[in-house]
């Protein structure tokens, strides 16, 4: 068993996503200056009655995430409730009609509150207010000028939030991706907030691309700690963006219209990240010669690599740990929190060699768990663009 | 100059402060009548504005403050459910779903169960908390309350909270409780409602859930037997954007309401909290009225002192700062202990006025808050009122002549001279009152009139007690007895003031004694015309027509009456439209006026009958129109004022016919029934054949009993406020004596010398006193019945709109008489002991020295 840390608000947030999960643990006393000391503690037994202990903390009864498990679509774009957290995530690099940059992000996560119960299954079509499941939804727009950020809650409710079969629909409230058939494209994905709104239709004829070994994807050096994770990294956006409504948010000021690529990434487990591993460094490339990549480190004792250079063809390789090398070049302050907003990465095998750009470098996240997301630009031995997710600082 | 001035002073202020070393009695009067008026002013201030603000701060439970609400539309009980689903999907996140009704546990106790969707108001609450941190620390907290902070920063949120939410989402019988509440419920003793046995979690008290119980609304649908349907949907936030667009989303199947605040509510109940601010400015007057006395006998008792310190050379600029300053020291230390003192009274009245507003409005009230502004305010009011008080003494002290050190002589013209003005004050305020009261409409005017006239009185008293000695010193034999009416006559200057507040306080205490009672009397004769079925039963709707059939059928009951009631608005008065069979009404409504031949055009529909209070509020009269909204703004003509106590809304009775023509609901909202078998065997009969809990059915003794019980409260703390002023004059009368006695040692250590016995000295001492208090009792006699006269027809017809009959109560007054006349022997026959055990020499000497 890992050692498992607090058993109170970060332990909700972890289950939420391991991107997520560094930083909840390490900033938790900023993230809770108006609440109680977290407890952290490593023994089973103690801490009842925080929300972390009714999630039940121990990974046992969530289903675990095991190697050669095979990943089947359109099945796995359904919610997987054995499982303890998930995530459908979108990042698109858009241009306005005049040229203009904008990045937007759209996740929705799901949280189970409690391991299934034996014939669950059953209950889950007749169920109403009753649940397990929660959702959280996120979403910015950022220009170089302006970084919306807004969130949602809800239950898991037939009317509320959830996962559909047919046609494919991820919703809360009024935030929804509404696929045509029962595949994640073609879609549409709505989202309307006080302060900004969009429509983007999606579109891909690329095959998905499974990361890690067929989808089961490490997340520590011991291997002790993995996800199923499976990525789109080729998709066509035509769309519009408010990206901001005028100050006193009536009517839809500037609905401009968008167009560009994006990103998605589908990922489920059940377990927490080893609490020895600070922060993550995420990123998710499109480059010029119509490949893309994908990388992350996580910050710790000992750093932890994994790369994926993925072509619109459908091939793929990982690429060796080894062979990755980044650094932090430039630092912006925003708060109380210092980000390592632009990086040099080096990947000799892949004759890479590269430095990032932000293009709002105010793109923090100051939601329920607070981190930095934004779209960057590439120079270097490669052009292009793509996303960047700090957590943790 | 200023150094030398400000030097001189702190020379005074020390001589001074040697001075009340050397006799604490006099600084303590002063401070004793601070500390007591500031007590009263700070504890009933403190428990009226956090009752109001209690009204304003109402949360949805575990959640924020919510802004407008959704409510089922007029007739209909509930909301469809999928109103709330489809606001969230157009985008009206910002709101929460809310179940609510009421429960019996095991024990037959009813809860008031609330069932929201708790991720909704827990995103909801966190999203808050996170505002406020902002707008706090950008403001650097405007607000200067330190609990209020507190509050927030305990509040749960969704991410952070101590309640089991996996098992509340999922249904489980898991219910939340406040602490206080929960702690009755152990494993071994099961907290069971409707045969469901619950898991009691407690939950901390700045959740303020009360005695109310708070839980998932997917376990409260099934409990309460609701699925799919809701009470209310809360909306937070600044919603005035999406206003149109929610407006058509529930067009016909929901009503947007504005929540007000607590406006309607404050509204409702500000007579109540007009009654007790009167009642604290009048106890605070009183308390001045004991510090002006000591301050007066202070300077009196230190002329010499101050006379010597201006032969020594002090000017009398810095002499009056170091005197004003001593005031201003006095006033601190007697406003800070009065702060203290205030508040923990306000901590002892708060659960009575709580109790009082729970009951007749339904208002919950909040734990108390309090804001060091008070203090400020209190400090600045007391001094400005001690300083006015004070002035004309200071003015005379400066203009005395420096020579002078003596001047009993132009004190006796000065005292004729002010009780002529104080009597033509009198007169002249009391005069404007009598010209302008039967003007005024409005309670609050009234009350400011009202006002006058409790200055007028004691204003009145010196002059009027001199006459009343005069008259008896003309009867009065020569000799001894004659000495004392005459010397008695020299004592009333200096007890004047004493003697007004006690004045004063014993005219409020009967007349509102005299309200209170001819209150109940009124009450229960109502009560005897108003119910006329022997039981009342009040089953729950899905019920009612079960039992209306059963009843109909039963040989034990003789006849049954039906009402059928909803509430509504009348010219935006919160108002019950209710009717009732035609023999009830006919029965049961005591008119207070009605037009000629009623019940005939009442029966076809022309005419409505409506409570005294909403047609007061309304200013109408019979034969008026009126519209009803609720009716499609039908028209109706006034028939009938009937007489209403208690009841904080309006009320109107409309014809059967109307009823049944309006759509409105036809099962009953509650029956009457009229029995010759026993009653408590029949009630226990329908109790167990429908499962009735003892809030369900009533026999109308049980009626009586819990009215009289419930509108006894509402006066309860007006007779507590009352009583402290009472006492509160009792010790200014106490000081008052205390200090005169031990002013007179001189004179009747004289009289001792020249034979008087110690029994005759002593008989004689006390009879003046009692003379002098037996008097005043006397004045307030008419002026208590002249206040009460007010109270009852003019404040309390205006403020609640219920009409009282006077009747006077003998034993009350009484009482209160007695009551003076044991304070003032206390207080004389502690110096007299003091006398009586010192050589007579020193008595002889203490005049001069």
């Amino acid at each position: 068993m890992i050692p498992l840390a607090a058993r109170s608000l970060p332990s909700v947030l972890a289950t939420l996503s391991p991107r997520l999960l560094v930083l909840v643990l390490f900033t938790s006393t900023l993230l809770l200056t108006a609440c109680s000391e977290p407890k952290r503690s490593n023994n089973e037994g103690g801490d009842t009655g925080s929300m972390g202990s009714l999630l039940g903390n121990k990974s046992e009864g969530f289903t675990p995430v095991l190697p050669g498990r095979s990943i089947t679509f359109p099945a796995d774009h359904q919610a997987h409730e054995g499982f303890r957290q998930e995530w459908w995530y979108l990042t698109a690099n858009l241009k306005t009609e005049q040229g203009e940059p904008l990045g937007l992000q759209w996740t929705q996560f799901r949280i189970a509150l409690a391991p299934p119960m034996p014939g669950s299954k059953q209950r889950d079509k007749i169920r109403g207010w009753a649940t397990d499941q929660l959702y959280m939804a996120h979403s910015a727009v950022t220009t170089e000028t302006s970084h919306l950020a807004s969130e949602r809650w809800s239950r898991a409710h037939p009317q509320l939030a959830g996962v559909d079969t047919h046609p494919f629909t991820v919703k809360l409230d009024n935030w929804q991706w509404q696929s045509q058939g029962e595949d994640l494209f073609p879609a549409s994905l709505t989202v309307s907030d006080e302060r900004f709104a969009y429509r983007l239709t999606l579109s891909s004829h690329s095959p998905y691309q499974l990361q890690g070994e067929k989808g089961f994807s490490i997340k520590s050096l011991d291997g002790s700690v993995a996800s199923y994770y499976y990525s789109q990294p080729f998709i066509e956006v035509e769309g519009w963006v408010t990206p901001e409504k005028n100050s006193e948010g009536k009517g839809e000021t500037e609905r401009q219209k968008v167009s560009g690529k994006a990103w998605l990434d589908r990922e489920w487990s059940s377990q927490f990240l080893n609490r020895s591993q600070q922060g993550w460094d995420w990123f998710s490339l499109r480059l010029d010669d119509g490949s893309a990549l994908m990388l992350f480190q996580l910050r710790g004792e000992q750093n932890f690599y994994s790369a994926r250079r993925m072509f619109a063809d459908g091939r793929g390789h990982n690429i060796e740990t080894g062979m990755i090398q980044m650094s932090a070049v430039d630092w912006h302050q925003i708060g109380d929190n210092n980000y390592p907003v632009s990086w040099k990465i080096t990947i000799p095998s892949e004759q890479i060699e590269i430095t990032t750009h932000v293009l709002n470098p105010n793109a923090n996240m100051p939601l329920s768990v607070s981190y930095w997301e934004g779209p960057i630009k590439i120079r270097g031995s490669h052009s292009g663009e793509g996303y960047m997710e700090l957590t943790g600082y | 100059m200023s150094r030398q001035l400000l030097l001189n002073c702190r020379l005074c202020l020390s001589t001074f402060g040697a001075h009340y070393r050397q006799s604490p009695l006099q600084a303590g009067s002063i401070l004793i009548g601070i500390v007591l008026a500031v007590t009263l002013l700070i504890g009933v201030r403190a428990t009226n504005e956090s009752a109001i603000a209690s009204y304003g701060d109402v949360t949805e439970l575990l959640s924020q403050q919510a802004h407008y609400s959704i409510v089922p539309t007029l007739g209909s009980k509930r909301l469809d459910e999928s109103l709330y689903f489809e606001l969230r999907t157009q985008g009206v996140s910002n709101a929460l779903a809310v179940v609510q009704g009421i429960l019996n546990d095991q024990d037959n106790r009813r809860w008031l169960v609330q069932g929201s969707d708790l991720i909704a108001a827990l995103t909801a609450l966190s999203s808050n908390v996170k505002h406020e941190n902002k707008t706090n620390s950008k403001t650097n907290s405007t607000k200067s309350n330190h609990t209020e902070a507190g509050l927030q920063s305990s509040r749960p949120t969704l991410l952070n909270n101590e309640l089991p939410l996996a098992a509340l989402i999922s249904g489980a019988p898991t219910v939340l409780m406040s602490q206080e509440q929960a702690k009755q419920f152990t494993t071994e003793n099961p907290f069971t409602l409707n045969g469901v046995k619950l898991e009691v979690v407690g939950v901390d008290d700045t959740m303020n859930l009360g005695n109310r119980l708070l839980m998932d609304i997917s376990l409260a649908q099934t409990l309460l037997g609701r699925q799919g349907s809701l009470s209310y949907i809360a909306l937070f936030g600044d919603i005035s954007k999406q206003i149109d667009q929610i407006e058509a989303l529930i067009e016909g199947s929901g009503e947007l309401n504005e929540r007000d605040g607590g406006e309607s509510m404050t509204a409702l109940t500000d007579s109540f909290h007009l009654n007790l601010t009167a009642m604290s400015l009048l106890a605070f007057i009183v308390g001045l009225f004991i510090a002006y006395n000591g301050v007066r006998y202070s300077l009196l008792k230190r002329q010499r002192l101050l006379t010597q310190l201006q032969q020594q050379g002090i000017a009398k600029a810095p002499l009056m700062l170091a005197l004003c300053f001593e005031l201003l020291l006095l006033v601190i230390a007697g406003s800070v202990l009065g702060f203290i003192l205030g508040l923990q009274l306000s901590h002892w009245l708060q659960p009575m006025v709580s109790v009082t507003l729970e009951q007749l409005y339904g208002a919950n009230i909040l734990p108390g808050r309090w804001q060091w502004s008070w203090l400020l305010q209190a400090m600045v009011l007391t001094f400005i009122a001690a300083l006015l008080a004070c002035a004309s003494l200071l003015i005379d002290l400066i203009r005395q002549p420096l020579g002078r050190n003596n001047n009993s002589l132009s004190q006796v013209r000065n005292t004729a001279k002010t009780q002529k003005i104080q009597i033509i004050a009198a007169l002249f305020l009391t005069m404007t009152a009598a010209v302008l009261m039967p003007m005024s409409q409005d309670y609050r005017v009234t009350m400011a009139l009202l006002g006058l006239v409790v200055i007028a009185i004691p204003l009145a008293l010196p002059w009027c007690l001199a006459q009343l000695v005069t008259l008896l010193n003309l009867i009065a034999p020569k000799g001894l007895i004659g000495y004392q009416i005459a010397e008695t006559k020299e004592l009333l200057p200096p007890l004047s003031l004493a003697m007004m507040a006690m004045l004063l306080a014993l005219t409020a205490n009967i007349s509102m004694n005299t309200l209170v009672g001819s209150f109940e009397i009124t009450l229960k004769n109502w009560l005897d015309a108003r119910l006329h079925a022997e039981l009342y039963l009040r089953p729950g709707e899905t019920q009612m027509q079960e039992v209306v059939t059963n009843l109909e059928d039963n040989s034990k009951v003789d006849s049954l009456y039906k009402q059928w009631n909803l509430i509504s608005e009348v010219s935006n008065q919160p108002t019950y439209l209710l009717t009732r069979d035609p023999v009830s009404i006919k029965d049961t409504t005591v008119l207070k006026s009605t037009v000629d031949d009623l019940w005939p055009d009442f029966f076809t529909g022309k005419y409505l009958l409506m409570s005294e209070p909403l047609a007061l509020k309304l200013e109408l009269d019979l034969g008026d129109p009126i519209t009803i909204a609720a009716l499609d703004d039908a028209s109706f003509t006034l028939g009938g004022i009937y007489f209403d106590y208690g009841n904080p809304y309006g009320e109107i009775i409309l014809a059967p016919v109307i009823w049944q023509q309006s759509g409105f609901s036809q099962t009953p909202t509650s029956l009457g029934l009229a029995t010759s078998e026993d009653i408590n065997t029949l009630k226990l009969e329908l109790q167990q054949r429908f499962s009735l809990s003892d809030s369900q059915i009533y026999s109308q003794e049980g009626i009586k009993r819990q009215a009289i019980a419930m509108f006894k409260r509402t006066f309860s703390i007006t007779q507590v406020l009352n009583s402290l002023t009472l006492l509160v004059a009792a010790v200014g009368l106490f000081s008052a004596s205390f200090l005169l006695t031990q002013a007179r040692m001189a004179p009747m250590a004289r009289l001792y010398c020249l034979g008087v016995s110690r029994r005759q000295l002593g008989f004689m001492v006390f009879s003046q006193m009692w003379l002098i208090v037996l008097l005043t009792c006397l004045v307030a006699l008419p002026t208590g019945a002249i206040l009460g006269y007010l109270l009852i027809h003019k404040i309390t017809l205006q403020a609640f709109g219920w009409t009282i009959h006077m009747v006077w109560d003998w034993y009350a007054y009484g009482q209160v008489v007695l009551l003076a006349l044991l304070a003032t022997t206390i207080a004389i026959a502690l110096p007299l002991y003091k006398l009586i055990r010192k050589p007579l020499i020193s008595s002889l000497q203490s005049d001069l020295l």
